[in-house]
């Protein structure tokens, strides 16, 4: 148990999960098993746990009314990284336009990577060297086909805006501060993948793990965290829940509740997102008293408390996160997962994801920037291939973070589209607030009733798996749970003169 | 001008289809043949001074480095100078304005232009489609053909009322005229009801709305006028061409209800003839989409902005209508082997000024045809040509 040198505190949360819901009983049906309860949240070709993180991360920063430039820090925890080795933690960083001198980190390599995270980050705020940051953590792990684990693996990602400032200029003060901290690990082989695995290898054997691994530990850190400070011991707890039935074993022991149970229900086992999850499952609707949660993962369980003083903005929003999602068949996910994949041959992009043409493009893609005219005020999108005013010629442009919301100009549904793509596919040219225009994917879900004038938001989505290696972009979308701009309409990225 | 004045005196093509059977020089060599023959006084081929190849995709065949030395070499001409041109769209057409430039400028008396493509030696999915993952990484990304045109429509029909049914009408009126055309790849006659019953591609446009994937070659023999009669006695000029650009991104259009460039394009050709389209018998005009007919006849100053799609219904592009547009089946019906497509259309408008278009001819009043392209990325490409058979 250690102590933090300055105090930390919570100022908004954030929530999202993949589009997608599957039965256990379809994945029982499948392999002939039969029964099943439960589902799990699955994520949609073109969601993966970089475009979860994103989405929590917006949300989070929403409900803080922060700007993403105002960050200090991102620390990000994934299971399992979209690139096992590469630029992960900056695409999302980019993405979300945090600025490119902040501090983090990527946290991965087994479900305990959301708390490794969080953990980081309180360190950078206890330590000072950052004012206010934001965590994310997220996963979508690919279960084997015909595992235990297919029917409890789900997708989610939470987000938590952290402060060391702790509102010293704010009457009302920070909405939650973190408590305390507590670990403990057995080094065990649970679930794991190895370096040649394309799925998680499910527990060797359920009642050995959970005997011997995932119920004496978290007991022993819930006992510690509760025995802390006995005034501030948890009224609930948010737990890290493989299977669906080992949290609430725990929470009997420590005869406690367990808050978590409704994210598990809906969204499954969301690994380095679940013990965040169900934190904020845990605020929503609270306006005072202690939390705590538990994550697992890697043979390591860490419990972090929580005292709350006011509702959290945010986290009522969980409710609709989890209400949310698109019923499919089991093929469904599996396509839907790369795990059935047409023996066609798809189509490559014009040039790999490696090329220079994705290093010119990578940044203002990410990022959506465009350049903007300072002679007519015209924005050219994107900024490599516009040297020169579209508008007027003019060659004084600066780049610029386009506005990531519009109205259709005009749009098609390409029916004819060879793998990768899967049709429907939206094209919708976007009028954006900022007056600068783009031609982007729309969704699917859109497809059938998609008008000009709706209004659209631009949200970050995978677009093509490409040689092994996920390629982003951004996809117009008008239904569901739109989140907001990240923060003010088209800021000016000062020190970046372009092209 | 100074320029000397340029005559057609000869022109020819292979029937359009899906040429399985024949190679790229093979179609090359068809077209060139057939243009000879129809000299009508006889024509040598080693009196071709220069030729200019149009092919827009090798790609499609697998040969992108065609070069200029490909096709001199399959229709025995091996030696003389010869240049590929490549402008999307209108390469044929812009090939076409290039050798008419050539014999004005005097530095060749006998130039051929000569459009040959190749499109289905590749499979469609491995063809034209494939471009769903050309342009910018991630910006185009899924940016097939119909993309380029069919946002076009979708807005037209928000702006104007226009309807699927005058979309359908571009169709049906075109492939009835393919019906008449011998050469044309579509010879049956189809309805509204097919048209609109048939698969959606990219909605809003269905498959009778899209031209299909055409191989094909088209041969021209240009050369002055002071010596056109040295080959024939019914040469056809050129009156004008102009070419005009755009910017070639979808997203960076200044209208979703016309195509600037073929406005440009046609502006330039008309005063360059000294007329209007008023003064027009016929014309070939791009229709590689229905919206993009529908499209040009309104760039062209056929009709007002906005009418086309209803002009198209009331039958004014008809062969028997005001002003006949496409008598060949146009792209839907004879096919869009891209580099041989503008030189094909100059075909027609050749034939119909000289009256020997048969059972497709049109009332010739002015003695004036028109041809248009436009295309590529953005259809940011737009070439216009204007032939006369007045002296």
């Amino acid at each position: 148990m250690s102590s933090p040198v300055h105090p930390v505190s919570l100022l908004a949360v954030g929530a999202a999960a993949p589009s997608l819901r599957l039965t256990a009983a379809d994945v029982g049906a499948a392999w002939g098993s039969g029964g099943g309860r439960g589902q799990v949240a699955v994520c949609d070709a073109d969601e993966d746990t970089l475009t979860l993180a994103f989405e929590a991360a917006e949300t989070a920063l929403a409900a803080a009314g922060l700007d993403a430039g105002e960050l200090d820090g991102l620390w990000w925890g994934t299971t399992r990284p979209p690139f096992a080795e590469g630029p992960s933690h900056t695409f999302l960083a980019t993405a979300l336009g945090i600025d490119p001198g902040a501090a983090g980190g990527l946290s991965a390599g087994s479900p305990h990577a959301g708390m490794d995270a969080l953990l980081a980050a309180w360190d950078a705020l206890a330590a000072g060297h950052a004012g206010t940051v934001l965590v994310v953590a997220s996963d979508a792990l690919l279960p084997g086909p015909g595992t235990a684990g297919e029917s409890t693996t789900g997708a989610g990602a939470a987000a938590l805006v952290l402060t060391g400032d702790n509102g010293a200029s704010n009457g009302s003060g920070p909405p939650a501060r973190l408590l305390g901290r507590a670990s403990r690990v057995r080094p065990a082989l649970d679930r794991y993948r190895g370096d040649r695995g394309a799925a998680t290898v499910d527990t060797y054997d359920g009642r050995l793990f959970r005997e011997q691994v995932f119920l004496p530990l978290l007991e022993e850190v819930g006992r510690v965290l509760a025995g802390t400070d006995p005034n501030a011991a948890p009224e609930a707890w948010a737990m890290s829940d493989p299977d669906g039935k080992l949290a609430s074993a725990v929470a009997r022991r420590l005869g406690s509740t367990l808050a978590s149970t409704p994210v598990q229900a809906a969204l499954g086992d969301t690994g380095a997102a679940s013990p965040l999850l169900g934190l904020v499952q845990a605020l929503a609707g609270r306006e005072r008293g202690a939390v705590g949660m538990i994550g697992f993962g890697g043979g390591r369980a860490t419990g972090v408390t929580v005292a709350v003083s006011r509702s959290l903005p945010g986290a009522d929003r969980i409710g609709a996160v989890l209400a949310g999602g698109r019923p499919v068949s089991y093929t469904t996910a599996l396509r839907a997962r790369g795990q059935l994949e047409a023996m066609t041959e798809p189509v490559p992009m014009g040039v790999p994801p490696g090329s220079a043409a994705f290093v010119r493009g990578n940044q203002e893609m990410l990022a959506l920037e465009g350049a903007r005219c300072r002679g007519c005020a015209t924005i050219s999108t994107p900024p490599s291939v516009h040297p020169t005013c579209t508008g007027c010629g003019g060659t004084d442009l600066q780049v610029v973070a386009l506005a990531r919301r519009g109205t259709v100009q005009t749009f098609i549904v390409n029916q004819t589209m060879p793998a990768p793509f899967l049709a429907p596919l939206p094209m919708v040219i976007v009028d954006l607030e900022d007056g600068a225009r783009l031609l982007v994917q729309g969704s699917p879900a859109d497809a059938a009733d998609l008008a000009i004038d709706d209004e659209v938001v631009l949200r970050l989505r995978r677009y093509a798996v490409e040689r092994g290696v996920p390629v982003y972009g951004y996809t117009a979308f008008r239904s569901g749970l739109a989140p907001a701009p990240v923060g003010a309409v088209s800021t000016v990225r000062t020190g970046e003169e372009g092209p | 001008m100074s320029w000397n004045r340029v005559a057609v005196v000869g022109a020819g093509l292979i029937k359009f289809g899906e040429l399985f059977d024949q190679s790229y020089e093979q179609m090359a060599a068809g077209a060139f043949q057939a243009a000879v023959a129809s000299v009508d006084k006889g024509f040598d081929p080693k009196a071709v001074e220069a030729a200019l190849v149009a092919t827009q995709r090798g790609s499609l065949w697998g040969q992108e480095g065609i070069g200029g030395n490909t096709v001199p070499s399959a229709i025995g001409l091996s030696g003389i100078p010869c240049t590929r041109v490549e402008n999307a769209c209108p390469t044929g057409s812009d090939a076409f304005r290039i050798g008419a430039m050539m014999v004005a400028s005097g530095v060749h008396d006998v130039v051929l232009v000569i459009g040959v493509e190749k499109m289905r030696d590749k499979s469609a999915q491995e063809g034209l489609l494939a471009r769903a993952a050309s342009g910018h990484p991630v910006y185009n990304r899924g940016e097939t053909a119909p993309v380029l045109f069919a946002p076009f429509a979708t807005r037209h029909m928000h702006e104007f009322g226009t309807t699927r049914e005058m979309l359908a009408a571009v169709a049906v009126k075109n492939h009835h005229n393919g019906k008449l055309d011998p050469y044309a790849h579509f010879q049956n006659e189809i309805t509204v009801e097919q048209v609109l019953a048939a698969p959606s591609v990219c909605q809003p446009l269905g498959l009778l709305d899209c031209c299909p994937q055409t191989d094909g070659a088209a041969a021209m023999i240009l050369t002055t006028a002071a010596r056109a009669g040295e080959f024939t006695d019914k040469p056809v000029y050129v009156a004008g061409f102009g070419v005009a650009t755009d910017h070639p991104a979808l997203h960076e259009k200044s209208t979703y209800v016309g195509l600037p460039a073929t406005t440009l394009a046609s502006g330039r050709a008309y005063a360059m003839a000294g007329i209007g389209p008023d003064a027009l018998d016929m014309a070939e005009v791009h229709d590689c989409f229905t919206i993009t007919e529908i499209l040009d006849i309104e760039d062209l100053g056929f009709v007002e902005k906005g009418k086309g799609g209803q002009a198209t219904l009331n039958g004014e592009t008809a062969l028997d209508g005001r002003l006949p547009v496409n008598p060949s089946g146009g792209l839907l019906a004879k096919g869009h082997p891209i580099g041989a497509t503008g030189v094909a259309q100059l075909t027609e408008c050749y034939w119909q000024l000289r009256e020997e278009a048969g059972e497709r001819q049109v009332a010739v009043r002015h003695g004036n045809a028109l041809q248009h392209n436009v295309g590529g990325r953005g259809s940011g490409v737009s070439v216009v040509n204007i032939l006369t058979r007045n002296r």
